[in-house]
Formats: structure tokens, sequence, C-alpha cells
């Protein structure tokens, strides 16, 4: 049979044109757009770094990019931990599992628009949870009209979203840890805490940090969470506002500014690209140790 | 730097999105033969007026042979971005229905054919005030015909009034009784609105929203405005949602009877009989509340893009899509008003028969006579945003209503450029 050098790049070429028009072209496009002051009609102009010097003077953009970090810090841990502890109780072979299973994962492929309207009825001023409060004799909470509550009700709805999804990738992960390991530690007389610290959680590090990358990146770039908990708002005085709802406030429709949204849109690739490069390091130095 | 096109026929960026393209414009003459195939674009009448759009398409081609109206719906979810999507690649359909603040920015960048100067005696044909809607402020040109028309009544509820100890039958009947009641119902834990106020609401008010090209609302008017709904929101008479609540947020808080009272339309009517009877049953309905004397009215028109290449079929669907009989003959099925001098007098907007649907159809068409679209066409999105979020600071009290006017005017006057 007689070797032909561009049949890889045949079996490469559908995948590859659709990433050239739909990801490269867009992203190079972008880094151009965020230099001019362009709109969504018509023409743009180059600006040269006009749109960064706005970024640094536009305290909407610092609110975007703190409450963004907030709300990364705020769901990493419990999307790291959380599931981990849900795959180890899903692991067990018990009748009834499977139903157990399918319920944690449920919400990751529920529409974020029908979890946003279920969410926003239980947690509405009026909603099931604040009338469960009063009835108890509380006084009704804020949980969508205060800008920090609203924060903090979005990362609950991440991490319920979330958990599923991280579980099931733990629950690869921990088909792969050796079972000796657990029976050895069992001999030497091991309690179920101390096997999970010494045996199960070293190794699984590996997919932890897998596992806080990913939820970190998503977390930084939260959108459907907070646009559907604050109606498309940003929360009030759009103090809950986050690096991509800034994004779209800014760029959409036809008035929109496409030349400063791609800056932000810039600027954020920047940070999330910095953030998978820690991780990266993070992982390589696990590899050596 | 020459103003430059580059990177024409974008594709969309995940996140940001973008477009830039150049206008195309087609050689098509407007006065050209009224002949051949053309696209027709609504928004969301699909599928309850499917019977009637296709009934004057049908009309249409039969008096002009020879032509074809290719319609098509796009919902009202993902419509701006649809048109937005057209509008940079220049293929928007050869007949497109915008409001006017969606015809403005595509009218600002040249897109759409000027009625004013290529159908010079079609302005009569419509409500003076209608027509203004699709003029450029300053600039003069129309562009767009006028199609419905609304306007309505305020909807009050009448059992949360009794509760507070107010008169069911004397609503507010200016902006100093609705602060006055909205107090009294604050104290028995009533909320009187469901949102803060619109820039419509500063025009209602009598503010000066507009002038030599620059927003003007944080004029004296419009800060005593928002001190009103400062006292208000403090008293607990707007509800904690009302920071970030649009109109159809706000209306659905009324229809949970969370509010007690809202402004509508006989249309909100119908919604209020089937969707929410128990409201229905105690439901107020009274003028809308102004200090101008004038009523705010919506309004939906059919453009036409410069880039369409049927200019002259074009145009003259337009027209015949919005003259007075095709127009009355809607109005009726969608309870809407039409925007043609002539359509109002016909007895259906005119005579009570004794039901409610009547009573606000016949008292919104003599308010028509006079509203004012007061929502400026310059008023952007974005600009939208900036006013609810410094009224939000201004309710908060992070800000004084006047720097919260002073720094929404000045990032509507910045949007404008």
């Amino acid at each position: 049979m007689t070797h032909r050098p561009y049949t890889p790049w045949l079996f490469l070429l559908p995948g590859l044109a659709v990433s050239l028009l739909f990801v490269i072209f867009p992203f190079l496009n972008m880094i151009v757009l965020s230099f001019t002051d362009a709109s969504a009609l018509g023409g743009g102009q180059f600006t040269g770094v006009d749109n960064f010097v706005r970024m640094a003077q536009d305290p909407k953009f610092w609110v975007a990019a703190r409450n963004s970090l907030l709300y990364m810090v705020g769901v990493v841990p419990p999307l790291v931990l959380l599931p981990l502890l849900i795959a180890m109780l899903a692991q067990k072979v018990v009748p009834g599992i499977g139903i157990f299973r399918t319920a944690f994962f449920t919400p990751v492929i529920a529409s974020a628009v029908v979890v946003g309207l279920i969410w926003t009825w239980l947690l509405d001023s009026r909603g099931l949870v604040n009338n469960v409060v009063e009835a108890l004799g509380g006084t009704r909470i804020g949980f969508l009209t205060d800008s920090t509550l609203l924060l903090i009700s979005s990362m609950v709805v991440t991490v319920w979203r979330g958990l599923g999804y991280y579980m099931v990738i733990y629950l690869a992960a921990l088909a792969n840890v050796p079972k000796d390991l657990h029976e050895a530690a069992m001999v030497d007389g091991a309690g179920p805490i101390r096997r999970f610290w010494s045996v199960t959680v070293p190794a699984l590090r590996p997919t932890m940090v897998l596992v806080a990358a990913l939820s970190a990146v998503n977390g930084f770039r939260v959108f459907s969470e907070i646009y559907l908990l604050s109606g498309g708002s940003g929360g009030p005085g759009g103090a809950s506002t986050t690096m991509v709802l800034l994004i779209q406030s800014v760029g959409r429709g036809l008035t929109g500014e496409v030349g400063y949204a791609s800056a932000l849109s810039f600027v954020l690739f920047v940070i999330l690209l910095g953030l998978l490069l820690v991780t990266l390091k993070l992982n390589r130095r696990e590899e050596q140790l | 730097m020459k103003r430059r096109t580059f990177l024409a026929g974008l594709a969309a960026v995940p996140v940001a999105g973008c477009g830039l393209s150049s206008n195309t414009t087609s050689n098509s003459s407007a006065s050209g033969q009224v002949t051949g195939e053309i696209t027709f674009q609504t928004w969301s009448l699909k599928p309850k007026y499917t019977d009637y759009v296709n009934g004057v398409v049908d009309a249409f081609q039969k008096q002009h042979q020879g032509t074809t109206v290719k319609w098509v719906d796009q919902p009202a979810d993902g419509y701006l971005a649809k048109v937005m999507a057209d509008a940079s690649a220049g293929s928007l359909p050869d007949v497109i229905n915008v409001p006017p603040d969606l015809s403005f920015p595509l009218a600002k960048a040249g897109q759409l054919v000027d009625l004013d100067q290529e159908l010079k005696d079609a302005k009569p044909e419509y409500l003076e005030n209608a027509w203004q809607a699709f003029e450029i402020p300053g600039k003069g040109g129309c562009y767009g015909f006028p199609w419905y028309l609304n306007t309505g009544p305020v909807f009050y509820n009448k059992a949360l009034f009794q509760q507070a100890g107010l008169d069911p039958n004397k609503p507010p009947a200016n902006f100093k009784e609705l602060e006055q009641q909205a107090l009294q119902l604050a104290q028995k834990k009533v909320a009187m609105l469901g949102q803060t106020p619109t820039i419509a609401d500063f025009g209602l008010y009598g503010v000066k929203l507009f002038d030599n090209d620059k927003f003007t609302f944080n004029e004296a008017k419009g800060v005593e405005f928002v001190e009103s709904y400062k006292r208000m929101y403090d008293a607990g008479a707007l509800i904690p949602e009302a920071l970030t609540q649009n109109y159809t947020g706000s209306g659905a808080k009324f229809m949970a009877q969370q509010t007690a009272l809202s402004p509508g339309s006989a249309y909100d009517l119908g919604k209020f009989k089937t969707d929410a009877p128990s409201l229905y049953a105690n439901i107020g309905i009274t003028k809308p509340i102004t200090n101008t004397g004038s009523a705010n009215m919506f309004l939906h028109g059919v453009s036409v893009p410069k880039s369409s290449k049927n200019q002259a079929t074009a145009l003259a669907f337009g027209r015949f899509l919005t003259n007075a009989e095709n127009q009355v003959k809607f109005a009726k099925l969608a309870s809407i008003f039409p925007s043609t001098s002539k359509g109002g007098d016909d007895p259906y907007f005119t005579t009570e028969d004794g039901s409610d649907e009547a009573r606000v159809r016949v008292a919104a068409a003599k308010q028509l006579k006079t509203a004012v679209n007061y929502t400026p066409v310059q008023f952007s999105d974005q600009m939208r945003e900036a006013l609810l979020q410094q009224l939000a600071d201004a309710m908060l009290g992070k800000k004084s209503p006047k720097q919260a006017l002073d720094d929404a005017v000045n990032e509507c006057n910045r949007l404008l450029k």
C-alpha cells in the first residue's frame, strides 16, 4: 500500500475547517476589534489602546472583575469537594443507586433557562423559600434583590448544577484507585476518614486539580445563572455584574459597542489563560513529586 | 484615519459578538416597477395572525400581478440578534417589521430608505405623531411606515386598595396622588409599584428628555420625580425587585397581585381575564397618569432597507400593509390600533357595548389622538440599563437623586456619540 503524506490532513480537514471558521477566525477578529471603536453597524476606526485605557478607568469593569474573582473563589472549593463525597456515595453498589446517580446528574442536562426560572421562583421575595422563612417567624430575605446575596444565590445554583458533572469525573477516577491500597490501610487499622485522607485524596489529586481548573474557569466566566437570577440586570445598580455579563451588556444589539466589548473579551481571555497556566504548572509539579 | 471597514462578513465571537461590514446599497430604484419577489419579515406574528398576514399578502399579489411576497416570521426572542446579523451582513429582508428604537440605529447607519424622499405623498395617510416616531430628530427623513399602535389605561387592584383602606373608586389621577396613595398602601404592607420609572415615565411627568442633541432628563423636574420615587421606595411602596425589573417583570408581579397598580393595554386586559381570573374580578381601570395631558404610545412599523434589490415592490407592499383598511382589520383581531389618519373613525373604536374590553378600547382610541411616543428614538438598550442602574443606586441611597440622574445623563450622552 502506498503512503500518501496528505492522508492525515484529509482526516483533519473537517474539524480544522470548523475550528478555523468558528473559533480561530472570530478569535483573531476579536483581537483586531478590541483596538477599534467598532459598533454593530458600519465600520470602526483603529483607536490604539483607548479601549484598554477606558477599561482601567471604568468602575463597571472593576466591579465585574471583582465579582468574577469572588465567584470563582466561592464555587471552586465546594465544586472540588462535594462532588467527590457524592461520587464516593454513588460508587457503592446498593439497590436503587441508579436513581441516586441520575438525580445528581439531572441538573447538568437541564436547560439553564429552566434551572434559572425554578431558582428564581424559589428565591424570589415572595418565593417558596421566603414563604417558609416567614412562616417560621423570620423576615423575608432579599436573595435576589441584595447584590451580595444575589451573587451567593447564584453561586449556590452553579454548585448545584455542577455537582453531577464533576461527580462523573470523580467516579471514573475512583474506579482507578487500587483496591489493595484500601485493603492495606484497613489491615493497618485505618478508619474510613483516615482512608479518605490518606488513600483516596492522594490518588485523586490530579483529578482534583483538573476539577479545580475546570470549575475555576467556568466560575470566572459565569453568565447564565447570574443573568437569569437578576433578570438580565446584573443586580441592583449593576453591582452583581460579572465579566461576561458586562461584555454582553456592552456589546449587545444594534447599538452595542463592539470594540469595547471585544477589548473586555480579550482581557477575559488573558485572565483565563493565566489561570490555566497556573493549573498546568501545579499539575506538572504534582507529577514531579 | 479614514473610516475603514475590515474583515467584512464576520462570524460571531462566542462572547462579545461583533460585526463590521460595508453598507450594501443596491442599484434598485424606489420608482421602479412593482414586480418580482420580496421578503417580508414580521416580529412574532405566527401562528396567531397567520391567516391575517397571508390574507394581506394574497391581496397584494392579486393587486400587483407578477409580485411574490415571501413572508418570514421571527420569534420575539432573538429578533434583535437576527436583525443585527442581517444588517451586519447587508442582507436585511426587503420589508422588515421594526419599532422606532430599532429603525433609528439602522437609519443612522444609512441602511434604510427615506420615505419622505421616495414617497412624498405617503405622510398624510398616517397620524402625525406616528409618522414623527420614525423620523430622525433634527435631521428629518422618515424611515418606516407606522404600523400598529398601542396605548392604554392604568390598571389597579381594587381589592388591595380596599385592604389598605383606600377608596377603590378613587385611583390616583396624577403623580402627586400616586405618591400619597402609595405611601398609604405601604403602611399596610401593600406595594403600589413594580418598577422604578422608565424614560417614558419621565416624559409623562413633564420632564424634558432630549434637547439640542443631548439628553436633559436630569433637569430639576426630573430630580423632583426621582425624589418622589425615593420616598415611595423607602416606605416600601415599591417591591424589592423594582430595582432590577423591566416592564414585563413588573407586569407579572401585578398579575401575581404583589403590586397594586400597573400601566397596561387592551391586550393586557385579555391576559388578566384568562391568566389571572382572581385579579380580573377586582380589576380597576383608570386613565393614564400624566402631567402633560398626553398618554404614552407604543408603536411598530415596517422599514425598507436600501439593500433591497426590489425597492419599488418593497415600498408598495409596506404602504399596502399599513393602509387604513388592512390596519383596521388587524386592529380588530389583535387589541391594537391603526396608525392611519382614517382608520380610527371606524365604529369599532368609537362605540362601547358595555364590556370592559370595549371601554378600554374606546378610551385608548381617544387617547391615541394626542398620545406621544415618549421614549426618544435615540434611547438605546444600553441607555435603558444605565438609567435603571443609576435609579437603583438612588433608591438604595448610594447616590443622591440629582447625582444619579447626572450620571445617567452623562452615560446616555456618551453613548449617543
